[in-house]
């Protein structure tokens, strides 16, 4: 897209950041291409990052656990009066669905950049929101939601038949859900989503649904204006996960005829048209393996893997959603939004998949990222970041695009060859495992494949030349070890030579 | 005994030796010739028995970290006296340790404590999961060494139970 200024007449030349990690730095690069000034607010854990270097000026605030800093309204609001923000702009998890939050933006006479609070109140509540699609009369999955009638919850989960799952009511991000299939653990389950729930969103209320088997995740991305316009931006197929979170996301999706890429991408732009939604938003569906989809839920936000989008059709969907913010009307119709390409976004974890995806935590001590032509680096961390168990074990996400699917997994492979991140254990090489398996390859995985095909997370057997070159690297760095050869000439020397 | 690196669960033992024209590696039987180019940047030349990598190698205390053929490798070098040490210690029962990085979310014992086998000793959360950790063996809490809230890395040592009553001999 062409890189144009803001015009005089946006109400914000300054737009304060609520985020941080990887987002943050996305946000500072959009808010100053469009001329404005980014502020970034940042809790001292995080003062050795992209976000904080790049910033026009940098806040810190404070919290414990550091997360708390992040989700303090109060502290933030007032960073921004401090600083003359006209703007705040949530990025993703944080704040970023919080109706109480946009709400107190907008009181304080500053500018949300999402949604109304009124509509975070009603997509942003999955029991709400179901409710208003199925009113809509689009597709949902059949459910017993638990305030309906809190006493007869388990029973009425129990009449769904399993596979079940549980989800909370306030939820996101995969936090607290859990699958039951046998209906004798149903009452434990319930009792940890619920402990999980009420932890993470201070709220325990609880929905279960129908599993459905099998199934893809295919969501699409949406914009709509203040006036009633929407467009969609095309549908990203997010079905790899592990542990209900995201690792590789890619569009086109493999899994859609064009005729059901065409019905999924509308009936998401006829939910939001019904909603008249203003902002950049999700809609999420599950889609089923004989081809069924249902709505599972909308996020009223940018969301994580928004790049692929991007890279295939040319938007910057931060400068759409500061252009809708400003008052400004959709500046596409529908037939002008085209999609080229394949895009894939892998998201590099700090984690080993090898032990369950556990986290791993360690300073960032050397960084290369991939670079060549279509390879998009967005990443938060520097050389001497720390990462640590406070916040998201995500480090970067790699966006490749290719001009059709097989030439994007081509690059994908090469761009993770050549990002070098040492210091803490990774998920590079399982994501090389991963897009380089057969199923992946033929596009046949679904939301469930990495529980299924666990040994893709195990590490595979290594060659003898492989763990030779390994250990004499490691002993060639290590002062003891080579101190402890050079030694021993000395010694013999100082022996002489009596056993020649 | 050796030097030794932890590379994922195995412990491999190693020494280096002065060779002919730089440093012989022992190992598995073998020795050969191995070299280091010396850092211009931070991507190196590593020689071994005559076979060239490309590499790039950062170090932290004993954690040695090796991009090698486009994959990151952690080691963690074990000085020979502390791998002496190890063997000497006491069961693994007697501690437990996180088996991840994160917070302690609930303390269900104190120290005094009686506990049985497989009893939840402790719930902890790392990100998006809580983990109930249970104990390994019958026994008596000796310290819960973390309160709720504080962090802790993989491997902390979170809850030690009373050393088993030696068998009279």
């Amino acid at each position: 897209m062409t890189a144009s200024a803001r015009p005089q007449s946006w109400p914000f030349d300054t737009v304060l950041i609520a985020n941080r990690g990887e987002i943050a730095a996305r946000l500072v690069r959009t808010v100053q291409r469009l001329g404005m000034k980014a502020v970034v607010v940042y809790h001292s854990a995080d003062r050795e990052t992209l976000a904080v270097h790049t910033a026009d000026q940098a806040v810190e605030i404070t919290g414990t656990p550091p997360v708390a800093a992040y989700l303090n309204a109060a502290q933030i609001l007032s960073v921004a009066k401090a600083t003359s923000c006209g703007a705040i702009h949530p990025g993703y998890g944080f704040l970023s669905e919080n109706a109480v939050f946009a709400r107190a933006v907008e009181m304080a006479g500053l500018v949300f950049i999402g949604p109304t609070p009124e509509q975070i109140e009603l997509m942003g509540d999955k029991v709400r929101a179901r409710g208003f699609v199925e009113r809509a009369g689009f597709p949902v999955a059949t459910s017993a939601i638990e305030d309906d009638d809190p006493a007869t919850f388990a029973h009425r989960a129990r009449c769904l038949g399993t596979p079940l799952l549980i989800k909370p009511s306030a939820g996101g991000g995969g936090k607290g859900m859990h699958i039951v299939r046998d209906l004798a653990l149903l009452q434990t389950e319930i009792e940890r989503a619920r402990s999980e729930a009420e932890r993470y969103f201070g709220d325990g209320r609880l929905y279960v649904e129908r599993y459905i088997e099998r199934p893809r995740h295919i969501e699409v991305q949406v914009l709509g204006d203040n006036y009633g316009n929407v467009v969609h931006v095309f549908e990203r197929d997010c079905s790899l996960q592990r542990r209900f979170q995201k690792i590789v996301e890619e569009t086109p999706s493999p899994a859609l005829t064009p005729q059901q890429r065409q019905h999924i991408c509308e009936t998401a732009a006829g939910i939001v048209r019904s909603a008249r939604y203003r902002n950049a938003g999700t809609v999420e569906f599950i889609f089923g393996s004989s081809g069924e989809f249902y709505f599972l839920e909308m996020n009223t936000r940018l969301q994580v893997e928004h790049p692929v989008t991007e890279e295939v059709t040319g938007l910057d969907l931060v400068e759409e959603q500061l252009r809708i913010a400003a008052g400004e009307p959709l500046r596409y119709s529908q037939a002008e939004i085209q999609s080229r390409g394949h895009a894939i976004e892998l998201r590099l974890y700090a984690e080993d998949p090898a032990h369950g995806y556990a986290p791993t935590i360690g300073p960032i001590l050397a960084l290369h990222p991939p670079h060549g032509e279509n390879v998009r680096w967005d990443s938060g961390i520097v050389r001497g970041s720390e990462v640590t168990s406070a916040f998201d074990p995500m480090l970067a996400k790699l966006i490749v695009r290719g001009s059709n699917r097989v030439d994007a997994i081509r690059r994908a492979d090469q761009a993770l060859r050549q990002t070098v991140l040492l210091g803490c254990k990774t998920n590079i090489a399982f994501l090389r495992r991963l897009i380089a398996h057969p199923a992946f390859v033929a596009g046949d995985v679904h939301t469930g494949f990495l529980e299924e095909s666990w040994q893709i997370a195990a590490e595979p057997v290594m060659s003898v030349s492989k763990l030779q070159a390994l250990l004499a690297a490691a002993a060639l760095s290590t002062r003891p070890m080579v101190g402890g050869a050079d030694a021993v000439p000395k010694l013999h020397a100082a022996m002489g030579s009596w056993r020649n | 005994m050796h030097h030794g690196f932890k590379l994922d669960d195995t412990e491999y033992s190693v020494e280096l030796s002065r060779g002919r024209n730089g440093y012989r590696l022992h190992f598995d039987g073998v020795t050969p010739e191995v070299h280091l180019s010396s850092a211009a940047d931070t991507r190196r030349w590593l020689t071994v028995g005559g076979q060239r990598f490309e590499v790039v190698i950062a170090t932290r205390g004993d954690d040695v970290f090796v991009h090698l053929d486009g994959e990151v490798h952690h080691l963690r070098y074990r000085h020979p006296l502390d791998r002496l040490r190890a063997q000497s210690q006491i069961s693994a029962e007697d501690s437990l340790r996180a088996p991840m990085p994160g917070t302690l979310v609930a303390i269900r014992v104190a120290a005094g404590d009686v506990v049985t086998r497989g009893q939840q000793l402790l719930v902890m959360e790392s990100m998006k999961m809580e983990t109930i950790l249970v104990a390994a063996r019958d026994g008596l809490v000796a310290a819960v060494h973390y309160d709720t809230g504080r962090t802790f890395d993989r491997d902390a040592l979170l809850l030690s139970l009373e050393p088993r009553a030696t068998a009279p001999t």
